[in-house]
């Protein structure tokens, strides 16, 4: 009497609010085919968000880690050579060369 | 690290500790990750209760939208219905993710919805006759709900988590919606302000008893172990404390008053004290014995029936395309 769940399928859903924004998964819905997935993902998803572009990937064809490997996504500490953060020194060291530069010139000036 | 990556190897008591200690760190749990038989069957049976209440709960006030008074309510109720089912959807996935691994469905949760072995809130059971019972609703039902899907906001189950931040997002405006409504009747005629009185009257031992009973010392073994798991973290009584705190003076401020002559704010104890709900009523209504039980479960089958020409449309397309 009821619908057959097996023929129904998990969709995860992504969107992405504008033409500069990331797409990013919004929740997931139960469709029989992708069609339906999509008009589905609007009126579950987006009755109120702005929304640029929308996205349904069956969950079968996502492959990801399972959970005793997530772990390993930690990043390790020592990676300051990766990041701006990493490069703080710089600022300080151009503005001693400035410093340096300026004496110089008005040393030069006293001199004529 | 090392522990987790030998996992299989641990016995399900040293699983458990582990689970346990992941809890006690604050850590959030994930569809797939190692969970106690227990944990999950709580989370079962919360989150099918939350998500099948969402849907029944749009029933009473779906029969306000051809009676609305103005475009604009008529239009603002049904996106309150559609953001209703909405939510009953998001809920059902996050129950099937956990029913997967016990080899359960969709189908499974509503067979047992229409057999009665899945309660909904007790709310839903009750008649909603006047335009003022839909304002009541979105103001006092859906702000019940409010209070009680914040605190869980922080559950420590991460799917349910992301979904309650979706929903409260959502409730902000119905609640919102509800207070527009009973403005309006509270600052219109004689008549108007009956209605919305009666309405208020009706509405009230249902709202008590919203929350469920209050623990009187002794918090029942299913609260302790949502607590010990962090799926909740506060008692029925102190979530109905904090309803109470923030709209009885609302409806004293509008001249209304509350079916309770005795009802009064202990300043010492820092809570209201009020005269009790028929507890025993409450039991027979969530049992599927309320005023408007059968005939909300009747509207639910009755609309899975009307609609099986679509189900067997796209059925059959989505067998034609794979």
């Amino acid at each position: 009497m009821w619908m057959s769940s097996e023929n129904f399928f998990i969709y995860e859903v992504f969107s992405q609010k504008s033409v500069n924004a990331p797409f990013v998964q919004q929740f997931s819905l139960l469709a029989p085919n992708k069609e339906v997935a999509l008009s589905m993902a609007r009126e579950n998803f987006l009755r109120r968000e702005p929304c640029f572009n929308l996205w349904v990937v069956k969950r079968d064809d996502i492959f990801g880690l399972p959970p005793e490997e997530r772990p390993f996504l930690e990043r390790l500490d020592n990676k300051s050579y990766r990041e701006t953060k990493g490069y703080g020194d710089l600022q300080s060291r151009w503005r001693h060369h400035r410093e340096q530069f300026e004496e110089k010139q008005k040393h030069a000036g006293n001199g004529s | 690290m090392q522990m987790r990556l030998e996992h299989a190897d641990l016995t399900e008591n040293e699983k458990l500790e582990a689970f346990l200690a992941r809890i006690d760190r604050g850590e959030k749990i994930e569809a797939d990750d190692w969970m106690p038989d227990d944990y999950r069957n709580q989370l079962i049976k919360l989150i099918s209760m939350h998500g099948i209440s969402e849907i029944m709960g749009a029933l009473p006030e779906k029969e306000w939208v051809p009676k609305a008074p103005t475009l604009r309510r008529k239009l603002a109720i049904m996106a309150k219905v559609q953001d209703e089912m909405g939510h009953g959807q998001l809920l059902l996935r996050v129950a099937e993710d956990l029913l997967e691994p016990l080899g359960k469905t969709r189908e499974d949760i509503m067979n047992d919805l229409f057999a009665k072995r899945l309660k909904f809130h007790n709310v839903f059971h009750m008649e909603a006759p006047t335009w003022a019972d839909a304002g009541v609703i979105g103001w006092l039902v859906d702000g019940a709900a409010i209070i009680t899907q914040s605190m869980s906001l922080d559950t420590s189950y991460a799917p349910y988590a992301r979904a309650l931040h979706r929903i409260c997002a959502e409730e902000k405006f119905h609640a919102q919606h509800g207070e527009s409504i009973v403005l309006e009747l509270a600052e219109g005629t004689d008549e108007q302000r009956q209605m919305l009185q009666d309405a208020i009257h009706r509405w009230w031992p249902a709202l008590l008893m919203f929350f469920g009973p209050p623990e009187n010392g002794n918090i029942t073994s299913n609260q302790e172990a949502n607590m010990r798991y962090k799926i909740r973290t506060q008692t029925n009584e102190e979530l109905r404390q904090v309803f109470l705190k923030k709209y009885l003076p609302r409806i004293f401020h509008l001249g209304f008053t509350v079916p309770d002559d005795t009802i009064y704010f202990d300043e010492a104890e820092d809570k209201w004290v009020y005269q009790q709900p028929d507890w025993e009523e409450f039991k027979q209504i969530v049992k599927g014995n309320g005023p408007r039980s059968a005939h909300r479960l009747n509207l639910r089958v009755m609309s899975y029936e009307e609609t099986k020409w679509v189900r067997d449309a796209i059925m059959s397309y989505g067998r034609q395309v794979g």
